[in-house]
């Protein structure tokens, strides 16, 4: 199949993840886990909700399509960044071993929420949040002091995370993931240690920066009832267990 | 595009400050290696050092003597002269005939003096004081010159006696003090004279005529041999060649060159040793380094991914260990410096009354510190190379959770 082709099948134009026969298996103390995706596409400006209970490999799905993450085996995986753009082989990527290239794949398009902070200790709340503004080398433009009033952490730009609360936390791990203007946010269970209002409130005001800047957005969560009302388009997992248990497989796709 | 250099030093930078219980306890661990090493060297270099100091400064250590008396010629000896080992050789001549009876005006005392021969840059006479010249400028040495309460510019009375043809005959001669030589030129009484008179007052004990003194006698000589000779070698690292040179031409020579040998041998021996504890030291503390940082490397694994995740690349990564610990080597050699100044201080504060003014006891020049600094760094650098390898191979995947 050819890309053009693949885009073209899709009907909701332009493809940013065009994923084929993906399979990653891990294998650990004798108890494997295999991850299976037949086909998943992905449109620019979608979002995208994986619902699952934790280990059925939504994290290693999320890992894949942030290219941290080296599939076992691919059948294709594309990624298109830019609407005009030509799709990238990321199968080819990998198989080159071109990780610093990868990098400057994520450092460019991707924002990465991740479950807990992962914000670095040793730089305040503004510094966090221009991590990846400054690593891309763009000008202090008054985004983050923007981003930061939205999110509601205006008065914690300089201090430390320690200071902070989870939930403020979290904040700044999503202002610090979107202050690039990335094409494409991934974001792992990005509220799973607040309290259930406070996680609430943070995914509205995350789901309407993403609208407003109109980023892709791929999101985990371990129960649709939380995200329901965010108006995402599910994902279908199917995870089976084998009989000795020694063996579990989700299939996704969408 | 890898992140600028100069924004990976900032962050390692940060995390080194922000880190600082961490880093002040490798930089105490640094200087607690360093310090004690550079206390060591400053006292092996300042003692080695005083003691070279000391045979260098006193020309008697370069002087070699023949053991027992000879016969050489002019040209032997000018042969020998010529050696670029040889910094200074006048011939001896006889030593019975070699003194004079000296009295001055200001004193009633008549001074029997020793005769040494000297001549233009004798090492045992100030360079800047006058020389002994022709037959009647002599310097004296400071006891003489003491009991004949004289001085440089005075005039004085020398007469020797001499038994010939069964009758006692006495001469006299006007001379001049050039100058007065310093105290560790010769500790008896003693005048530095030239060879020329020497071996006029030599020709006269032996019952010769001197016309050129004025003196009567039998005809001169013809062939003149001495018996001795003064000879100092160009360094005190020349003399031990030049007493194996002399060996080989059959001639006995006593020299200090045993004195001079053991304080190279244990110049040598100290700084072997002084190695051995640093190489064993360094390499300690660059483990003991390698595995903070290696462990760091773990102990950081989630922060690492997350720049991982923004894009640093494998290089940009791996710079972090490097910056943190060259931030280590130059903190912990300051303070080792620090250390060391006020050890060295101390030392020689306390070793003061037993010194010359200016000796140290430990002491290090410049130069030293940089080579301290250097050898740091690098170790520094092979240590944070482990640990970079370890960091830029993080997969960040594996990272990010779990921990």
């Amino acid at each position: 199949m050819s890309t053009n082709n693949s885009s073209q099948a899709h009907p909701r134009g332009a493809l940013v993840y065009y994923v084929r026969d993906v399979v990653k298996t891990r294998e650990s103390e004798g108890v494997a886990f295999r991850l299976k995706v037949p086909s998943l596409q992905i449109a620019m400006g979608e979002k995208i909700a994986l619902v699952g209970e934790s280990g059925c490999g939504k994290s290693t799905l999320l890992d894949i399509l942030a290219f941290i993450l080296k599939p076992s085996s691919v059948g294709a995986f594309r990624f298109r960044p830019e609407r005009d753009g030509d799709p990238l082989d990321m199968d080819a990527y990998w198989k080159a071993g071109r990780l610093n290239q990868l990098g400057d794949l994520r450092k460019r398009y991707l924002g990465y929420v991740m479950q807990t902070g992962g914000l670095l200790p040793y730089l305040t709340v503004r510094e966090n949040m221009d991590l990846c503004r400054n690593v891309l080398g763009l000008a202090q433009d008054g985004t983050i002091e923007h981003l930061a009033e939205q999110l509601g952490i205006a008065k914690h730009l300089n201090k430390l995370p320690e200071a902070l609360s989870t939930g403020e936390r979290q904040r700044v791990a999503i202002g610090r993931a979107l202050a690039h203007r990335p094409s494409i946010v991934i974001a792992d269970e990005p509220t799973a240690s607040l309290d259930p209002y406070a996680a609430q409130k943070i995914m509205a005001h995350f789901m309407e920066l993403v609208e407003e800047l109109n980023i892709t957005v791929i999101l985990a969560s371990h129960a649709w009832r939380h995200i329901k009302e965010l108006g995402l388009r599910r994902l279908h997992h199917r995870t089976f267990r084998s009989e000795d248990r020694n063996l579990t497989e989700t299939i996704v796709s969408g | 595009m890898g992140v600028p250099l100069r924004k990976v030093f900032a962050l390692a930078s940060r995390d080194y400050v922000h880190e600082w219980q961490m880093s002040v306890c490798f930089v105490l661990a640094l200087a607690a290696v360093l310090g004690p090493m550079l206390v060591l060297f400053g006292l092996k270099f300042g003692i080695v050092g005083a003691m070279i100091d000391q045979l260098i400064e006193d020309p008697g250590n370069r002087e070699i003597r023949p053991v027992s008396s000879g016969r050489y010629d002019r040209s032997w000896l000018e042969s020998v002269r010529r050696r670029p080992d040889v910094s200074f050789l006048v011939p001896r001549t006889r030593s019975i005939a070699a003194t004079i009876e000296l009295s001055s005006e200001d004193s009633s005392r008549h001074v029997r003096v020793e005769l040494i021969p000297s001549d233009q840059g004798d090492p045992m006479l100030s360079p800047r004081g006058d020389r002994p010249e022709g037959v009647t400028r002599i310097v004296l040495s400071r006891s003489a010159a003491e009991k004949l309460q004289v001085a440089a510019g005075d005039t004085l009375d020398g007469s020797l006696a001499r038994q010939y043809r069964g009758q006692k005959e006495r001469v006299h001669l006007p001379l001049t003090v050039a100058a007065v030589a310093p105290a560790r030129a010769f500790a008896r009484d003693g005048a530095f004279v030239s060879v020329n008179l020497l071996e006029a007052l030599e020709d006269f004990r032996d019952g010769r005529a001197v016309p050129r003194m004025g003196w009567s006698g039998d005809r001169e000589n013809s062939i003149r041999t001495y018996p001795s000779f003064r000879l100092y070698a160009r360094s005190i690292y020349d003399v031990a060649a030049l007493r194996d040179a002399f060996a080989n031409l059959g001639v006995d020579v006593h020299t200090h060159a045993a004195e001079i040998e053991l304080v190279q041998r244990m110049n040598r021996n100290l700084t072997a040793i002084y190695w051995i504890i640093a190489v064993i030291g360094l390499f300690g503390f660059s483990l003991s380094l390698g595995a903070s940082l290696w462990a760091n490397v773990d102990r950081k694994r989630k922060e690492l991914s997350v720049l991982r995740l923004v894009g640093f690349r494998t290089m940009d990564i791996a710079w972090f260990p490097m910056v943190q610990a060259l931030y280590t080597a130059i903190l912990g050699w300051a303070l080792a410096v620090g250390l060391y100044l006020l050890v060295a201080g101390v030392i020689n504060q306390m070793m003061a009354s037993q010194l010359g003014q200016g000796q140290q006891v430990c002491q290090l020049l410049p130069h030293h510190y940089g080579i301290a600094l250097a050898l740091t760094c690098a170790a520094a650098v092979i240590a944070a190379g482990l640990a970079g390898l370890r960091s830029a191979h993080i997969e960040p995947s594996a990272s990010l959770r779990d921990l």
